[in-house]
């Protein structure tokens, strides 16, 4: 089992800084996850790391040995791509079969091998057909059984399950984290999709701009995200703006702009007077009256029924508010409610970088 | 941090292995040893010379014109009294000749390509596929015997026309279109299917709600034509000009069947005939170079429109289905009554090529006598046999290092992260643009002076070695364009697992790459075959520098060119055009039948 780690590499194309100066540290046999939006520099870190692309400045080491400058067929990873990348021109046994034979490997033990990693990933009986004659998520699995056949030092997933439809996106995502967890192998996965990152992943690096921006369990970046992009990124969040007025230890009192006096978690917020962003999570909210709370006043704009909750639009003096209520909660569009936060949910962040965020 | 020499050494042997540098060393050390250098000689030695000995000889350049354009006879011709109008033009020497031919075949083959390109394109009637097939016809070549027919034609003593206007309907007229005039009316017929090619693609390729805007805002017509229509083309239209244009400069063909000297082309020819002594003529390099600025300056100043790369290839489209309608009553008579004859006319030179092969005679006006034994001394007539043996020999030999430096250069025009690779295919893909004479000179000179007395020096060992490079390096574009193109359809996800999964570069260009490019590649390389069997220019000039013994080293159309004169000799030479054209036939079939690549393609 190996131990990545990258240092400081940074990697510029023309005027464009895709890596910033970012360094992690992979543990041995973790599925680590890079989880960022399209453009945050998330796949090329993957291609440094596999060795197609150069760092522009800082080092990859392998466990201890450099492996920056080595070429990618001298790394021992295997790469899974996002669009596969099978061989049309072989079947799925001399696809699966292509990195034994290149390693020189005798024809009985490839053939056994091969064998093997098909039956592992449900592949038996289809060795004789070409990728264009499978199914997406076949032709996923070929993919990944090309790379697992190998053993290699370092599994690389770049954005493996983007292609499927979202029921066997799933499925598959189970199977991955299932094979990963048996077979110990260091992996890194790549991934725009939070809700994949969160549930495969041991630990997840948050990228943006080319910055690692946290890095930690799913369980520590949804509930204490580091900044507001992480917080936005991360799940849904009803946002805030407002100015503090007081600073009291790790507790600070703001005001929103919407009039609302709230009591919140000080997270990066510098002095009073300063533009802040609250950010509550949907499910955080309550019609139920709760001992030392914050209330918001507002009027239900719209009611949607989703199952486990019902999803209110609330405009509370001029701010929307998403808020997940108990389903059983009579409440109907153009009625007044107050609803109900306790401070340890208001989490309140400079309003720096505000400008920046993306919003669905 | 990143500065130091030794870092930037490391950078650089991270992109560039060892396989991939000598597939860029490889292709760029070829040709510039094998093109830049002779071309770079060529300018040396004009240089050595005055430019002013042939601006102020009036053989090649002068600004008075001499002998008038039409010649009107009343004579007794055969026992009756007839009008006999000759067309033969003036001419300005060698220089302004071949400058004001061009423009004029230019413009001729632009008007005919253009007409046909919009009928193809915009219309759709009963027998298109066969007159589509009939437009491009002229384009199989088949040196110096389509213009000796051409010539057949246009004959006022034995020509067809004559004899139809004058013996067949009886008017006492007889027609002569010859020399300079003879020149023009050959290139326009030969060449206009290049600008058809070249404008029929753009115009399929229009996306068709333009014009049906255009259409709706009240546009039609001609109007919607000239205001849509042919602007959009303009790609085409100046892609297929230009070739024209070169392709007229650089023709020996045409002035060497109709004894033609005063054109550029046949006078840096006729410089070779002396040349068996080793020595060539100064004037030819100075002529070389003025072909070679011409050409040049023609392709730069079109490069807005379009880019080298797309001479080699001419995408055949198909992205849209095209708009097309059906021609009313007029539009039918105007394609069956006019367009019909007009074409079959301009594909007559090849149908002729085939009748001269297959009869006994062709003195007077019509063929005579049904025979295979033209046909047969391609095999019985060791002259013969011995340059098709020759060309097949140099072509395949050619072949090989074409597909070698294609696949290379290609391989790193497409893929390889460097600065300056524009500038490998600019050079892989210029043979396009520069004339094989200026090749031809340049070789000469290059091979006499720098290799004297060696394997390579033609004087003494023969041509077989120069020609091999000469085929290598004029027919390398259509491959490597073609493997290019594969290239860019191969995605390079596909080559990095590769590498990914520990198999080396040249492991994963020979499992993977090679594969996947194959109908590509192939197709690039059966292309660049014929039309090394069909080269003109440099075998006709390099070839016959080891004599026309019985153990000659010359090529097919070197033959052809020395038995056109000989009595009975156009008949074997059809032959021969007979021999290219099956060729030329089996490959267009194969290419875009059988490996169904998408591409048009045009020999220069």
């Amino acid at each position: 089992m190996t131990r990545v780690r990258l240092k400081g590499v940074t990697k510029r194309f023309e005027d464009v800084v895709a890596v910033d100066r970012v360094s992690l540290e992979v543990k041995e046999g973790e599925l680590f996850t890079l989880l960022g939006p399209s453009g945050c520099g998330k796949t090329t870190t993957l291609r440094i790391i596999a060795g197609f692309e150069l760092p522009d400045e800082g080092s990859v080491f392998f466990d201890d040995e450099e492996v920056t400058y080595k070429k990618p067929y001298e790394r021992g990873c295997a790469m899974v791509f996002q669009n596969y990348a099978l061989w049309p021109h072989m079947t799925v046994y001399e696809n699966v079969a292509y990195g034994l034979k290149v390693r020189g490997l005798p024809a009985r033990e490839i053939r056994k091998r091969v064998n093997e990693v098909l039956e592992l990933v449900g592949l038996k009986g289809l060795e004789d057909r070409y990728p264009n004659q499978l199914s997406g998520g076949q032709q996923q699995r070929v993919a990944l059984a090309r790379a697992l056949v190998v053993e290699p030092r370092v599994l690389l997933l770049d954005e493996p399950l983007s292609n499927l439809d979202a029921k066997l996106r799933l499925r598959m995502r189970e199977e991955v984290k299932k094979l990963q967890k048996e077979l110990g192998i260091t992996t890194i996965y790549v991934t725009h999709d939070q809700e994949e990152a969160m549930s495969i992943s041991d630990r997840v690096a948050v990228m943006n701009r080319g910055r690692i921006l946290q890095v930690g369990t799913p369980v520590e970046v949804y509930t204490k995200p580091a900044n507001l992009f992480v917080a936005t990124f991360i799940g849904r969040s009803a946002l805030l703006r407002g100015k503090v007025v007081r600073v009291n230890g790790g507790r600070v009192r703001i005001l929103t702009r919407g009039g609302f006096k709230l009591e919140g978690v000080k997270l990066g917020v510098k002095s009073e007077d300063a533009e802040i962003v609250a950010v509550v999570r949907p499910e955080d909210f309550s019609l139920r009256p709760l001992s030392g709370a914050n209330v918001i006043e507002g009027e239900v704009e719209l009611v949607m029924f989703l199952g486990p909750y019902k999803q209110l639009r609330v405009n509370a003096g001029g701010e929307r508010i998403i808020a997940y209520v108990d389903p059983e909660e009579n409440v109907e569009a153009g009625e007044r409610v107050r609803l109900y936060i306790r401070p340890d949910d208001v989490k309140v962040y400079s309003a720096e970088g505000w400008e920046e965020l993306e919003f669905e | 941090m990143g500065g130091s020499a030794a870092d930037k050494l490391r950078k650089l042997s991270f992109y560039l292995d060892p396989v991939l540098a000598t597939q860029l060393l490889l292709p760029t050390a070829v040709l510039s040893l094998f093109l830049i250098a002779p071309l770079l000689l060529v300018a040396y030695v004009a240089t050595q010379y005055s430019i002013l000995d042939v601006l102020s000889d009036p053989t090649y350049f002068s600004l008075k014109p001499r002998g008038s354009p039409v010649l009107i006879l009343r004579t007794f011709f055969r026992g009756r009294e007839v009008t006999i109008v000759k067309i033969v033009g003036v001419s300005f020497g060698a220089v302004i000749n071949s400058l004001i031919n061009a423009v004029i075949v230019t413009v001729g083959a632009t008007v005919l390509g253009v007409t046909v390109a919009f009928v193809f394109a915009r219309y759709e009637f009963p027998g298109k596929t066969a007159l589509r097939i009939l437009a491009t016809m002229p384009l199989l070549l088949t040196p110096f015997i389509n213009v000796f027919v051409i010539r057949k034609l246009f004959d006022w003593r034995d020509g067809i026309i004559s004899w139809l206007i004058c013996d067949v309907i009886g008017l006492p007229l007889r027609l002569g279109i010859d020399s300079i005039a003879g020149v023009a009316v050959a290139q326009v017929m030969t060449f206009f299917p290049l600008v058809y090619l070249n404008v029929y693609s753009s115009m399929v390729n229009i996306d068709p709600s333009l014009e049906e805007q255009a259409e709706n805002l009240g546009a039609r017509g001609f109007r919607l034509f000239r205001t849509v229509t042919l602007p959009l083309s303009l790609p085409g239209l100046a892609a297929g000009a230009a070739l024209v244009f070169i392709f007229s400069l650089e023709d020996v063909a045409a002035p060497i069947v109709f004894n033609e000297k005063r054109f550029i082309s046949y006078q840096v020819f006729s410089k070779f005939i002396e040349a068996t002594t080793g020595q060539l003529s100064p004037i030819a390099a100075i002529l070389a170079l003025i072909l070679l600025s011409l050409a040049l300056t023609i392709f730069a100043s079109i490069r807005r429109y379009v880019t080298l790369r797309q001479y080699a290839m001419l995408s055949r489209g198909g992205r849209w289905k095209p708009r097309t309608r059906r021609p009313g009553v007029k539009g039918l008579m105007v394609i069956y009554l006019v367009l019909t004859p007009l074409l079959m006319f301009l594909a007559f030179p090849q149908l002729g090529v085939i009748v001269y092969a297959l009869s006994e005679r062709w003195t007077g006006p019509l063929p005579q006598g049904l025979t295979l034994k033209n046909l047969w001394s391609i095999v019985g007539d060791p002259l013969v046999s011995r340059a098709v043996v020759n060309s097949l020999t140099y072509s395949l030999s050619s072949l090989a290092l074409i597909v070698l430096l294609g696949v290379s250069a290609s391989y790193v025009i497409a893929r390889a992260r460097l600065p300056g690779v524009e500038l490998l295919d600019l050079l892989v893909t210029s043979p396009v643009a520069i004339p094989g004479l200026v090749i031809a000179v340049g070789y000469f000179y290059f091979f006499t002076t720098f290799f004297r007395g060696t394997l390579l020096d033609p004087i003494v060992s023969g041509p077989s070695l120069l020609l091999m490079l000469a085929y290598s390096v004029r027919r390398l574009p259509f491959t490597a364009r073609a493997v290019f193109a594969g290239l860019q359809q191969v995605h390079i996800a596909l080559e990095e697992a590769s590498l990914n999964l520990g198999a080396g570069r040249l492991r994963t260009l020979i499992s993977i790459v090679i594969p996947l490019i194959s109908l590509n590649l192939l197709s690039g390389a059966l292309v660049s075959f014929v039309y090394c069997m069909s080269e003109t220019s440099t075998s006709i000039t390099l070839g016959g520098l080891g004599g026309v013994g019985e153990s000659h080293q010359a090529p097919i159309t070197f033959i052809m060119l020395d038995y056109l004169n000989r009595v009975g000799g156009p008949h074997i030479v059809a032959s021969l055009g007979v021999l290219l054209i099956s060729l030329q036939l089996l490959v267009i079939t194969l290419v875009n039948v059988v490996f169904k690549q998408r591409y048009a393609y045009v020999g220069v």
